[in-house]
């Protein structure tokens, strides 16, 4: 038990993780309205962002963060159902304009107000259709520490790649429980930078590369080229055109962007066991008492393979493929209704996918054991 | 030579309209001051007003209804350049959608044009009344409505701080007076009053029979922006634990904490957590408290382990520390049979095979308590030194107080 010098080891929480890391991914600005569970996030940013303004609603604070991004300071803001709910209109016109930035929500019970401090994973659904016409729109979703450094660096990555804002899925107990943690098990990151158009040719705003789908970035204001931004359909100009060919190829062109553009972002976590025929799957907060009850079914000489899923949307290919592999899947989650077993099974049952479900309290190693040793 | 700022596109608006009227005041405006096309960003809002952009040749984007003063508001902080003219344009429908964001930027007084293009009603849906109608236009429309005044957005915006409002009723040429309200530093709010044909006022001596009248008020007040400031890392101003301490503890073990707000319940799990790493534990904490936090119960649940924890719940505990009525209320159902229950010698506790009292509250004062049944478990289990949480005290801000709780 000798502390070995180069020991970093500390208590802390996701919240501080999750901004420290969003900083030194790029972002500059971070704009939101106070909501539990995400107040700790709130408060970091207050300490850690170039630029912080607390907003009067979460409208606002959406719309703020659309202005900074629009002239190429990326942002974050973090807020919980409520004020999500308040943000959507903001964040389709975010996802039209084609403006980067990270929305970070904290999951709690619901409907509706819910209770406050009460965590749960009751979003994933409405993520999936957030975006009117059901256009992808990315989402990340740390399962533990190292994630909380790892999928907020690759989500600003993401946004500025992409050009599109991303959502970062959390929940109560991952960011506001301390935990004791080895700080060298981080890795340093590079800072992401936002490329801006260089060709001297005529800007035309919405004329997207040919390879990425995602058109060049040049800010609001700049004294060389004018800038044409627009959230109602609109063509390679800027300028709103009613279902013209050119404008519907643009509303097009960001489905293809995003399903394509996070190829590079795959990210999950598998341990496959040998000869083991039943998968839990998970996400956020319930992939501790996935792991957990992995290792003592193991230990009653019961098999399991896991699965954390951290990009959860859209969907990545290979993760059906996993699934197809095992005879039983169990899927965990802390809401009613098994949101992401609908997302990756749709609604028709199937006699080999179950559902491990709870509200009001997080599930434990004990329910999935008991379920996964009863069928 | 400046490039112009009127394109070639036609002006889509019906004949008459008060848009055209605007949109000609403002171009005429903006050359008086002789700003670069590229200088200026025009924020537009949905509406027949919105259609805006593309006759001109500056920056251009086009918003959500009712959003144009929270998104230039946006635009114009995150540029920071005062040679940069940001100008939003809404109609009354917008105006009244996204009050709060016109509020907001007159209190903040940052440096921007908001234009109102006040006709009094929503002519894009087909002519419905708006929070602007002025009541002897309803009267035509809607008139078990008339009677309610609309609001002045003039004189909202000016309590609300703005440090310059401008009413214009839009006939003929006022660009001399959209000029003034575009060279003010701060926010300027300029409300047009104006026509519109097919649902509207569609006669000029009506309009300005009907107006509410010009004004022009201003406020003195410092304008607002933001410097990005590079501040430290957070990871820069987190202690870390040096494992110096030896732990017996085979397993999890989990420890509920209990008492009320403000007396230190947080603080002492904190320093048990703390005293645990020394001791080259794992180890987690997190704290439950009413939403109002400065009375009732606050509860705190710890859990120490030799292996990497995952799950950080707790069914029943294997320790209850509990001080206080507001927490003996609170925990009571989780206690479980063979939790070891350490409890204030006052608190009516139900019967149970491993319950140790003594006068917590009594001898340490209702603020010690916690931790001084802390210390008191440490020395009767072997889980961890209680050398280990005194040196996590030592380090604390008021170690000299609290050290005395551990004795
Ligand atoms: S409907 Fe009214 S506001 Fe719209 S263009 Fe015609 S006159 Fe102008
Ligand atoms: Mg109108």
């Amino acid at each position: 038990m000798e502390s070995k010098l180069e020991d970093r080891i500390t208590l802390l929480d996701g919240s501080r993780i999750i901004i420290e890391s969003a900083v030194a991914a790029g972002a500059e600005v971070f704009t939101g309205y106070p909501i539990t569970p995400a107040n700790l996030l709130y408060a970091y940013a207050g300490k850690r962002f170039p630029v912080f303004l607390p907003a009067p609603d979460e409208i606002t604070a959406l719309q703020w963060l659309c202005g900074f991004s629009s002239v190429g300071k990326v942002g974050v803001t973090a807020t919980s159902f409520p004020g999500f709910a308040l943000m959507l209109e903001t964040l389709n016109m975010a996802y039209l304009m084609e403006l980067p930035m990270v929305i970070i929500l904290a999951q709690r019970l619901g409907p509706s107000t819910g209770s406050a401090t009460a965590g749960a994973q009751g979003d994933l659904l409405l993520l999936r259709g957030c975006i009117s016409g059901g256009y992808p729109i990315p989402v990340f979703c740390p399962a533990d520490f190292k994630d909380c450094q790892e999928l907020t660096h690759q989500a600003v990555k993401a946004a500025i790649q992409m050009r599109t804002p991303v959502i970062l899925l959390t929940s109560k107990e991952m960011i506001m429980t301390n935990r004791s943690f080895d700080l060298n098990e981080f890795e340093e990151k590079e800072k992401v930078s936002l490329k801006y158009f260089e060709n001297g040719k005529p800007y035309k705003p919405y004329l997207a590369d040919e390879d990425t789908m995602v058109p060049p970035f040049l800010p609001l204001g700049n004294n060389q080229h004018q800038v044409r931004i627009n959230s109602s359909t609109h063509d390679v100009n800027g300028f709103i055109q009613k279902a013209t060919k050119e404008a519907l190829d643009n509303t097009k062109r960001l489905k293809v962007k995003i399903e394509e553009g996070m190829k590079e972002f795959n990210f999950y976590s598998l341990n496959e066991i040998d000869e083991a025929r039943i998968l839990l799957v998970s996400y956020d907060i319930s992939s501790d008492a996935v792991l957990e009850a992995a290792k003592v079914l193991k230990t009653r000489n019961v098999l399991v393979s896991t699965l954390i899923l951290k990009t959860i949307l859209p969907v990545p290919e290979n993760i059906l493929s996993i699934l197809e592999y095992y005879e039983k899947v169990f899927i965990v989650e802390e809401n009613l209704s098994g949101l992401l077993r609908e997302i990756l099974f749709g609604i028709q049952s199937q006699s080999n996918i179950y559902g491990i479900n709870k509200i009001g309290e997080m599930i434990s190693p004990e329910d999935i054991i008991a379920e996964v040793s009863s069928n | 030579m400046v490039q112009e700022l009127r394109t070639e596109t036609k002006i889509p608006y019906c004949p008459g309209c008060g848009h055209t009227v605007a949109t000609n005041n403002m171009v005429k405006a903006l050359g008086k001051l002789n700003i670069a096309p590229n200088d200026i960003i025009l924020v537009s809002d949905i509406g027949c007003c919105g259609l805006v952009d593309p006759l001109l040749s500056c920056h251009t984007i086009h918003g959500l209804h009712g959003r144009a003063a929270a998104l230039a508001m946006g635009v114009t902080l995150g540029l920071n350049n005062k040679t940069k003219k940001v100008i939003a344009v809404q109609g009354d429908g917008g105006a009244t959608i996204g009050l709060q964001n016109l509020l907001e930027v007159a209190r903040q007084n940052v440096n921007m044009t908001l234009i109102v293009q006040n006709n009094m009603v929503y002519g894009m849906t087909g002519g419905q009344i708006s929070g602007l109608s002025q009541e002897e236009f309803k009267e035509t429309i809607l008139p078990e409505l008339s009677s309610i005044p609309p609001f002045d957005i003039c004189l909202l915006a000016h309590v609300a701080g703005a440090s310059f409002v401008r009413r214009i009723i839009g006939r003929g040429d006022y660009s001399e007076a959209l000029a003034e309200a575009f060279a003010h530093k701060g926010f300027s709010l300029v409300e047009i009053v104006g026509m519109c044909i097919p649902y509207g006022i569609d006669d000029i001596r009506e309009l300005t029979k009907i107006s509410a009248q010009e004004l022009t008020l201003e406020n003195d007040k410092s304008v607002f922006s933001v410097t990005p400031e590079n501040k430290s890392s957070l990871f820069k101003s987190i202690k870390y634990i040096e494992k110096k301490y030896k732990s017996n503890l085979k397993g999890k073990m989990s420890v509920l904490i209990a008492g009320s707000a403000g007396e230190g319940v947080q603080l002492a799990a904190d320093l048990l957590t703390q005293a645990g790493v020394a001791s080259g534990l794992y180890a987690t904490k997190k704290g439950e408290y009413p939403i109002t936090v400065g009375t009732g119960f606050s509860v705190s649940e710890v859990i120490l382990s030799d292996k990497e924890i995952l799950f950080t719940g707790i069914d029943k505990p294997d320790v209850v520390i509990v001080v206080s009525e507001d927490g003996l209320r609170k925990i009571s159902k989780n206690i479980g049979e063979d939790s070891l229950v350490i409890a204030d010698h006052t608190l009516q506790m139900p019967i149970h095979n491993k319950l140790f009292t003594s006068e917590f509250r009594k001898a340490a004062g209702k603020k010690g308590a916690v931790l001084s049944a802390v210390s008191y478990w440490l020395k009767m289990s072997d889980v961890i030194p209680i050398d280990a949480l005194r040196n996590a005290v030592s380090k604390h801000k008021h170690a000299k107080d609290l050290m005395t709780l551990t004795e």
